[in-house]
């Protein structure tokens, strides 16, 4: 390796170091980072803005930035707060019903919108209902969390760390729908299952509370009907929109950012408004590990890792998929899954290539990178970033949970959903044919 | 006209006060703002009628405002009975409100400046402390608006009423006399 490149490892480690300890803000850390790779001449001014391989992937920053837009708009309509609280009714406000859609509600809303979205909106109204009951809040905001990650897993705009693996790996909406969201449905199944071990069975049920959740009236939530109607259209046609990529070749980001923009006019919101809704510190942050990461592919730092990993699998994809599903889940846990994923994704495109077209046992490897990546944020109060709001709103209402209470629980939960995909990886990209 | 002139005496409150007790006050004297003071009666933070409301507010309703919305008439009652519950210095510290940011006004200053710190601070109610820091007393909103409605000629009896009389000393509308202690 050059000395720039070892300049650049030093530079990339330290980067890494500082954003796993959360002392300092992490979107200051990766554009320093950043800065430092372009001021050592690690990676050159024309390629931070205009390289697919070694610059900023715009199409990673304008599907989040699209997708921002959307959602911003879409809850000011109320519809979350409204389904949450018609699904506790649904359930006769009986508490592990409750949790159970809950649960199904916040992994199916995941699937389609960024995990801190989904939890930010049913953190509230889980607070509102459990108060209700005279019940603890905690469990209910622990499911909540892990079924936000394990949901974001199952689609392409889900968790940001699949956003990354699609661009990188060329994945379409499709394709993720295709190998995820099988495996996604079973293991929100069994996380029903787990959720009735962990707490449910601890749940008393109080016929006078319930009651209370009774009286609710959930359609106050909606304050502007004619806008949620025109939001749900957009979101579907989005959808859509991502669903058709084969034929329409609209790129997921410019399909977000025509939704958005569409979300924009039917809003009539003023621009001051839907562009507060964007997390500006997010997207910067995501320019600049992508220049970091950029810097080392460009310096040939990647290669060479991934020259290694192949001289020591050969053509052993099965224990590579498995290891790196393993590896992800663990690392995960331990260190925010973006700037793993953003790393590691260039080096599974060395050892692979990209995702689309590669024989089954090839293309595991990217699977296995989402999986153990989503599923593994479960493991800590800091895997994911859903699991820092949750944890936050917690606080914030009296209801602390320490960082072993959550990771007690989120030990279980990693374990069981990624020792469940090791057999899916094997039998679905390995054991038939 | 200087602060000094403006001066009032309000009824206080402390840190163990109760919410429900602070509503009253702020009701019975039909004040904007509560001052809280320490044991020695010294002023530890303004404290405006808005804010008082939050602790009426479960966080969750203050996080998602349309919450809010979905209570019925009994359920929102209920949520009122979390004034007994909770305490000024509760709120003080959730507000993380210090006396350093407690808005004040020099004895000296001129009916202008008043408003300029009214304004900055967007407080109903200024502390006024000397260069020494020696406390004085309030100037509330409704007293500087008097004297610049008189200022700008447009006097009357109430105004007048308004300016030489402390709240304190008009008491509550059931009463003619003075009520409690000044700080």
């Amino acid at each position: 390796m050059t000395v720039a490149a070892v300049v650049a490892v030093g530079i990339f480690v330290v980067a890494y170091v500082l954003i796993a300890s959360e002392k300092v803000n992490r979107t200051a850390v990766a554009l320093a980072g950043a800065a430092g790779m372009v001021l050592i001449g690690a990676v050159r001014g024309r390629d931070v803005f205009f390289s697919e391989d070694t610059g900023i992937d715009w199409n990673v920053i304008f599907l989040l930035l699209g997708m921002m837009i959307i959602v911003g708009i879409l809850r000011r309509t109320g519809v979350f707060e409204f389904v949450a609280i018609w699904a506790a009714q649904r359930a006769r406000a009986r508490p592990f019903r409750m949790m159970t859609l809950l649960v199904v509600i916040t992994a199916g809303a995941s699937a389609l919108l960024d995990n801190v979205t989904t939890v930010l909106l049913v953190a509230p109204v889980t607070l509102l209902l459990c108060e209700r009951l005279a019940l603890a809040p905690v469990p209910f905001l622990l499911a909540e969390a892990m079924a936000s990650n394990i949901g974001g897993t199952a689609t392409l705009i889900g968790d940001p760390p699949n956003i990354i693996i699609g661009s990188r790996a060329g994945l379409t909406f499709d394709d993720f729908l295709v190998h995820l969201a099988p495996v996604v449905v079973v293991l929100v199944a069994v996380f029903v299952g787990l959720a009735w071990v962990l707490w449910g069975r601890h749940l008393r049920y109080d016929p006078e509370r319930a009651e209370s959740v009774m009286a609710l009236t959930p359609r106050e939530t909606i304050t502007d009907p004619t806008l949620l109607r025109r939001m749900l259209v957009i979101l579907g046609l989005v959808l859509v929109g991502f669903l058709t990529h084969n034929w329409t070749h609209l790129d997921p980001s410019l399909v977000a950012l025509l939704g958005a923009g569409a979300a924009v006019l039917a809003s009539r919101m003023p621009s001051e408004e839907y562009l507060a809704e964007v997390e500006w510190e997010t997207l910067l942050f995501f320019a600049g590990l992508f220049v970091m990461v950029g810097a080392l592919v460009h310096d040939g730092v990647i290669t060479v890792l991934a020259r290694e990993l192949t001289g020591a699998i050969g053509e052993d994809y099965l224990l590579a998929a498995q290891g790196i599903l393993l590896g992800s889940g663990i690392l995960s846990g331990i260190v925010d899954n973006i700037p793993y994923v953003a790393t590691m994704a260039p080096l599974v495109h060395d050892l692979v290539g990209p995702g689309n077209g590669l024989p089954p046992e090839r293309q595991s490897l990217w699977w296995a990178l989402a999986l153990g990546a989503d599923l593994g944020g479960n493991a800590t109060a800091i895997g994911a970033s859903a699991n820092v709001v949750i944890t936050g709103i917690a606080r914030r209402n009296e209801h602390p949970i320490s960082f072993w209470t959550f990771t007690r629980y989120g030990l279980v939960v990693t374990a069981v959903t990624i020792g469940l995909c090791v057999p899916y990886v094997w039998l679905r990209y390995f054991g038939v044919g | 006209m200087h602060a000094q002139e403006l001066l009032e005496q309000v009824p206080t409150v402390g840190r163990a006060t109760t919410g429900a007790e602070a509503a009253r006050v702020l009701a019975e004297y039909r004040l904007a703002a509560l001052l809280v003071v320490d044991d020695d009666g010294d002023p530890l933070a303004v404290v405006p009628g808005s804010q008082l409301l939050g602790i009426v507010l479960p966080r969750w309703v203050r996080d998602d405002r349309r919450l809010a919305h979905v209570y019925d008439e009994k359920g929102a009652d209920e949520m009122c009975g979390r004034l007994n519950r909770s305490t000024i210095g509760e709120l003080l510290d959730e507000s993380r409100l210090t006396p350093d940011d407690t808005p004040s006004v020099l004895p000296e200053d001129t009916l202008l400046e008043i408003a300029s710190a009214m304004d900055e601070h967007h407080s109903p109610m200024l502390v006024v402390r000397d260069r020494d820091g020696v406390f004085h007393g309030v100037i509330t909103m409704s007293r500087v608006v008097a004297a610049i409605a008189a200022a700008a000629g447009q006097d009357s009896d109430l105004i007048r009423r308004r300016l030489e009389k402390d709240i304190i000393l008009r008491g509550t509308p059931e009463q003619s006399g003075p009520t409690r202690e000044a700080p």
